[in-house]
């Protein structure tokens, strides 16, 4: 099993695109975050903690993560060496594991050096401006949600790459369904039933997302109710995705 | 030993493969033929575990493929040869395959030394023409220094010298005493190197054996004579049941032994220039074995491109 974990990561390791997308999740959020260190905040302080402001960026490279849980599974198919994989390791079960587990591993490091370098650089920057800020306050819950939310999102990915087999399919899939179709479909249900909370139904806007807001309105889902209720709904996808797994021809 | 067993496979209601049973002997070159969607790469995907059968089994000395642990020290498999990220660098390819089965990287530069492309080891899989790649391919094949070899068409796109190279490659292997099984529409090439043949059409065995056995079954006899009394000769040759068939400088005798024919010009003081036994091909062995279970049939140059009369 640890062969094959090695093997699934230094498969990751060694194409251009995942490299790339990897290094968009990380960067992206970085650059923009010290960028609002240097520009916002004139009143000389920074009303949220650091590490929730992270959380706002959360969802961008959740869904970059996403897009590589993607790529992990369909370049196997695209590039002909899903063939090899399973010559190698008849064991599907092994195989679909050391992907599963090699997207945690790369979430947590993603989710590391993010915080890292949205924290270091930000607060030295604050310091250098006089700005009063919080690190983490109260908010340390969101630095969990927000490996969470990676993990759980990098699994989403994996499993409709799994499900689709192509890139365009399963990233189309990935992207359209939380920024476009979900708020489409609950608000036109929350017009139908007359219920302008229907959103809390959403499993990525309401619930997924929501797990690294730091706050909580009422009507709108606890923590705890939304990772029970996205991960349910990841969970869904992971269990189709494993099936077709085994049971397709490769 | 590779044994298959009643092995069974159908896309919908086309079956790929029907009740297929054959074997592969240790240290003998078996070649698999059949024409085009006759079935022999379902079946090898089969034999591998890639595509599930709906009957029949496949051993590797003994054991199912998925028994097996470690399987690429075991069985060694060229499918095809584009089965490779074009991104990954040669080496990096045979790195992560090796990697699941624990083979130390030493032995990944070793394979490449064997195949020829130790200078190109560091080169991206996109950039290799069809000849390399199928290299790369009998690379992951050896990866694990395996006692079966499977390779689905090795000498695809490989130039005069490529093709010798993988010919003594199998022979090297068989003589090694393991059990090499090889697909290849290269009759000629099959026909130097291949000690036993399995012949497949629209997924049926239609032979199985050495290869000796299947061109006495298969192959064309006649017997060529050149002789300045032809004619008589001929005469005396029908009437004996013989056929006859008229070349540039004599004719060949069909359904009729070059011992009868020489028998009957001894006992008419017919003169003979030549009097020579022919076999024909591998190929028209094989063209003849598979002509009824031929799936997909071209048309004539003449036929396809002949222009309309007016």
């Amino acid at each position: 099993m640890i062969g094959v974990l090695k093997s699934e990561l230094f498969k990751l390791r060694t194409t251009r695109a995942t490299k790339i997308v990897v290094l968009s999740a990380i960067l992206l959020p970085a650059i923009i975050f010290t960028l609002t260190s240097i520009f916002a905040f004139g009143n000389g302080k920074a009303g949220d903690s650091l590490i929730a402001m992270v959380g706002n960026f959360t969802p961008l490279t959740a869904l970059l993560l996403g897009v590589v849980g993607v790529l992990c599974s369909t370049q196997e198919y695209s590039q002909g060496t899903i063939r090899i994989t399973l010559v190698a390791t008849p064991n599907r079960v092994k195989v679909l594991l050391a992907k599963m587990l090699t997207m945690i591993i790369v979430s947590i490091c993603s989710a590391a050096v993010l915080l890292v370098l949205c924290l270091v650089p930000s607060q030295f920057i604050l310091q250098s401006r006089d700005v009063t800020f919080d690190v983490i306050g109260q908010d340390l819950r969101v630095l969990f949600s927000a490996i969470i939310l990676m993990s759980l999102i990098a699994q989403l990915g994996l499993s409709l790459g799994l499900i689709f087999k192509s890139s365009p399919g399963a990233i189309s899939a990935l992207l359209i369904w939380p920024t476009i179709l979900e708020g489409m479909v609950f608000g036109l249900l929350s017009l139908a039933f007359k219920d302008s909370n229907v959103i809390r139904f959403a499993p990525i806007q309401g619930n997924g997302f929501q797990l690294v807001s730091p706050f909580f309105n009422p009507g709108q889902n606890t923590w705890l109710t939304s990772l029970v209720y996205f991960s349910g709904f990841v969970s869904v996808f992971i269990a189709l995705g494993s099936t077709l797994f085994s049971r397709r021809d490769a | 030993m590779i044994i298959v067993e009643n092995l069974t496979k159908s896309y919908g209601s086309k079956k790929a493969v029907d009740d297929l049973s054959f074997s592969v002997t240790p240290g003998r070159v078996t070649g698999f033929l059949g024409p085009n969607g006759s079935g022999k790469s379902t079946t090898m995907r089969c034999m591998l575990g890639l595509d599930k059968p709906d009957a029949g089994t496949t051993t590797f000395d003994g054991r199912k493929y998925a028994e097996i642990d470690s399987p690429l020290s075991h069985v060694g498999s060229l499918l095809d040869a584009g089965d490779a990220h074009k991104g990954r660098t040669a080496r990096n390819h045979l790195r992560w395959i090796a990697m699941t089965n624990g083979i130390s990287a030493s032995r990944v530069d070793a394979v490449l030394q064997m195949v020829g492309m130790e200078d190109t080891a560091r080169t991206k899989v996109g950039k290799f023409s069809l000849g390399m790649r199928q290299r790369l391919g009998l690379a992951v094949a050896l990866l694990g220094d395996p006692k079966v070899v499977i390779l689905d068409e090795p000498a695809n796109g490989l130039d005069p010298e490529g093709i010798r190279w993988t010919r003594e490659v199998m022979r090297h292997l068989a003589d090694e005493g393991r059990s090499v099984l090889v697909s290849s529409h290269q009759l000629v090439e099959l026909s130097l190197v291949a000690d036993d043949l399995v012949v497949i059409g629209q997924g049926k065995l239609i032979s199985s054996g050495p290869i000796a056995q299947f061109m006495t079954q298969h192959a064309k006899t006649w017997v060529r004579v050149v002789s300045p009394q032809f004619a008589a000769l001929a005469e005396l040759v029908i009437a004996q049941g013989g056929t006859v068939e008229r070349t540039k400088d004599g004719g060949d005798f069909h359904a009729i032994s070059a011992i009868t024919i020489g028998d009957i010009a001894a006992a008419n003081n017919i003169v003979l220039h030549e009097l020579s036994p022919q076999t024909g091909s591998l190929e028209q062995a094989f063209l003849d074995a598979t002509d009824a279970s031929v799936e997909y049939r071209g048309q004539t140059t003449t036929n396809v491109w002949e222009a309309p009369k007016p």
